[in-house]
């Protein structure tokens, strides 16, 4: 049963497959580093993303680079609509964090709702085929959109990675999420970080559910359920850190594809949620590798007291 | 010839005759007139028309407005018009019961129509304590069929088309080791569970039988178990919107074999999603299609000139056409018989008929065990289109 092709080909798959849910677990992860909101209204924005795409190859049988385009910027535009018009108004009357999140809850659903008035709630698919063709690589197989899905994630962390670190709106956004109050001392304006981590989620947010709705069919409840595995990975992964996220999400999706070699299949499902649970009594603060320990140079301390002779 | 004596009595009889004739046609149709204007027969057609199955629920309920239409144009129930009290269940077991309540309490129905099976299940109890004869059409979980007594369904249930592909699978086309794959929920785990014993039972083998999340998106792992088990035939039991994602990842990972599956993945998008991987892939119909019968045909093309689409989930549509001539082919045999109408004659009178023949199902025969037997109609997608396979009565 375990023979190292079956292994490489879970490997292979679940890689390429995960790659979704780790943009849309780094989508999370940051807002709520930088704008220290639990976000479920990604939700509103990923069903904005893929209805924007569908209307756009689907139904008006544009060319995919336009549904692309079309998806991003749908997702781009609710993540501002809801800064500009939600988080922030919100701020302004120091609602509490229990009532934003309550706020973004209903969003989701809002916007679930009106795209099921809108477009039915029969499952769509962006391209009209979900069937990409694949290569064999020895045994193992490798079909375009694992490519390409792999491809595009890694060129999204990498350029988000870099943004953060050496970009000056993302070192605003590191400083914003480390000490808004310091920032805003030093001259950053906090609502415009806000809006940029916004934007910057939406746009991966976007991207991310482009390649999703490209190999699996959709409908308008079907972000909330996906939002649920970013939610896990981001806290598996621990608050705040993006990396972490970004690593729980690949791992969580490895282990739930190749658990079924351990283990009956009928309790596939409970493994995210037994990880889940053991993660937020366990590791409440995320799971952290231990630090290497810093050289520290020890250096006598000065006397205090005049030298004896 | 108007000349000859003869021809004048002829004439006077005939005059004398028309008169009376006429006479007879007006007193006849100022009671038939009569009977029209009496307040219509009623029955309840409690669907989902808000919520998120409203897409189905309200296809469902405008193809039981047509068949209802259909009824009256045809003379209602011996002249008088039958109508429908429509309320809404949003597919919630909540809401249906307090439609339910409302049919049977205020509207006082001797029957009424409803379908999810959730929404069955929960007002069943109102159906049997009110001596209400419940009508589930397009339900299909099997405990429908152990509700009460005034429970019924116009609706195969689920192991109707699946004993049909297993049986079929293992003694027609000669398939001597299956897998399953099911989705862990309600829909797929009897389901596959009804999939296993009949195939086995049809001297087959089941060399996996795999499990997987409603939530899942990949499944590698339990296709490369299946991969392993080389099996002759492939069944899935999902949902329509993982059952083709599903087939295309089989298909990647190079298993060629026959898949089937049942009525949820018969319809045309498959093939489009698919292309050639589709080839070879069995469901099941629960309803002629337009290739079987002209009414239906007439039917589709109806949708498409009136409403500009074909209906949202096709055969559920027909069978709720079907409905209203079902309910007045019961009240026309009590009113004929002259019995009062309430919902313990219903039932017992639509027993007694047991055989209906429908306009866009065909024929219909209700079994003493609250179960219908209905003819199964086998496609198979070869060269990049439907055709049929097989009928199993």
């Amino acid at each position: 049963m375990l023979s190292p092709l079956i292994l490489i080909q879970i490997l292979w798959t679940s890689l390429a497959t995960s790659s979704c849910f780790v943009l849309f677990a780094l989508a999370f992860a940051l807002v709520l580093k930088v704008n220290r909101i639990f976000n479920f209204a990604q939700a509103a924005v990923m069903t904005t993303a893929f209805y924007a795409a569908y209307t756009v190859v689907g139904l008006a049988s544009g060319p995919g680079w336009a549904g692309l385009l079309a998806g991003v910027a749908g997702a781009v535009a609710m993540s501002a609509v809801l800064e500009l018009f939600g988080f922030r108004a919100l701020r302004r009357r120091q609602a509490s964090s229990m009532f934003v999140f309550i706020f973004t809850l209903i969003v989701s659903e809002l916007i679930s709702y009106v795209a099921m008035l809108i477009y039915g709630t029969w499952p769509a698919t962006i391209f009209p085929s979900l069937f990409w063709p694949v290569t064999l690589v020895g045994t193992i197989a490798v079909s375009q959109w694992d490519l390409m899905a792999l491809g595009g994630t890694a060129v999204v962390l990498a350029a988000t990675f870099a943004f953060l670190r050496w970009s000056r709106t993302g070192q605003s956004m590191t400083a914003v999420a480390d000490n808004p109050d310091l920032a805003e001392f030093y001259g950053i304006a906090r609502d415009r970080v806000f809006l940029a981590a916004m934007l910057l989620s939406g746009l991966i947010a976007g991207f991310s559910m482009f390649l999703y709705g490209t190999r699996a069919q959709v409908q308008p409840g079907s972000a909330i359920e996906l939002l649920l595995f970013a939610v896990a990975a981001t806290i598996i992964g621990g608050i705040g850190n993006l990396a972490g996220a970004v690593v729980a999400a690949f791992v969580l999706a490895i282990i739930q594809n190749g658990s079924v070699l351990f283990i009956p299949s009928e309790w596939q499902g409970f493994l995210l949620y037994a990880f889940l649970f053991l993660a937020i009594v366990l590791f409440p603060r995320g799971v952290r590798l231990p630090q290497r320990k810093r050289l520290v140079r020890r250096t006598p301390a000065p006397a205090l007291g005049p030298a004896e002779s | 010839m108007p000349g000859h004596p003869d021809a004048r009595r002829s004439f006077a009889l005939t005059r004398r005759a028309a008169l009376g004739g006429l006479g007879m046609i007006g007193v006849g149709g100022l009671a038939r007139g009569a009977r029209a204007e009496q307040e219509p027969l009623r029955f309840g057609l409690a669907m989902p028309l808000t919520g998120g199955q409203a897409t189905y629920g309200q296809d469902q309920v405008r193809a039981a407005q047509w068949g209802l239409d259909a009824v009256n144009a045809a003379d209602g129930v011996n002249g008088r018009k039958l109508a429908a009290i429509v309320l809404d269940t949003q597919a919630d077991a909540q809401t249906g019961i307090q439609a339910v309540n409302r049919l049977v309490s205020v509207e006082k129905v001797p029957v009424f129509v409803t379908a999810w099976s959730e929404v069955v299940k929960a007002v069943a109890p109102i159906a049997n304590d009110g001596k209400i004869v419940e009508l589930s059409v397009g339900a299909n979980s099997p405990e429908i069929a152990r509700l009460g007594d005034y429970v019924y369904t116009t609706f195969p249930l689920a192991d109707v088309d699946i004993t049909a592909v297993a049986e079929y699978s293992a003694t027609k086309l000669g398939k001597k080791r299956a897998a399953v794959l099911y989705i862990n929920n309600e829909t797929g785990i009897t389901a596959a569970q009804v999939y296993r014993d009949t195939f086995t039972k049809a001297g087959g083998q089941i060399v996996a039988y795999e499990a997987y999340d409603p939530k899942a998106t990949d499944w590698t792992g339990q296709i490369l178990k299946v991969r392993l088990a080389t099996p002759d035939i492939i069944h899935i039991q999902g949902l329509v919107a993982d059952t083709p994602q599903l087939i295309a990842q089989l298909r990647q990972l190079g298993l060629t074999q026959p898949i089937s599956s049942y009525s949820a993945v018969y319809n045309p998008k498959l093939i489009q999603q698919l292309g050639a991987a589709a080839n070879g892939v069995i469901a099941t119909s629960l309803a002629p299609g337009t290739e079987d019968s002209p009414a239906v045909k007439a039917y589709v093309e109806r949708w498409q000139k009136e409403v500009g689409r074909p209906p949202n989930g096709l055969p559920y549509t027909q069978y709720l056409y079907d409905a209203p001539f079902l309910v007045a082919a019961v009240l026309k045999s009590l009113d004929s018989a002259k019995k009062p109408i309430t919902g313990e004659n219903f039932r017992a009178e639509m027993l007694g008929i047991r055989s209906f023949d429908l306009p866009l199902t065909g024929k219909l025969v209700i079994n003493p065990n609250h179960t219908v037997k209905k003819p199964v109609y086998l496609m198979e997608v070869k060269n990049g289109a439907w055709s049929e396979l097989a009928v199993v009565s």
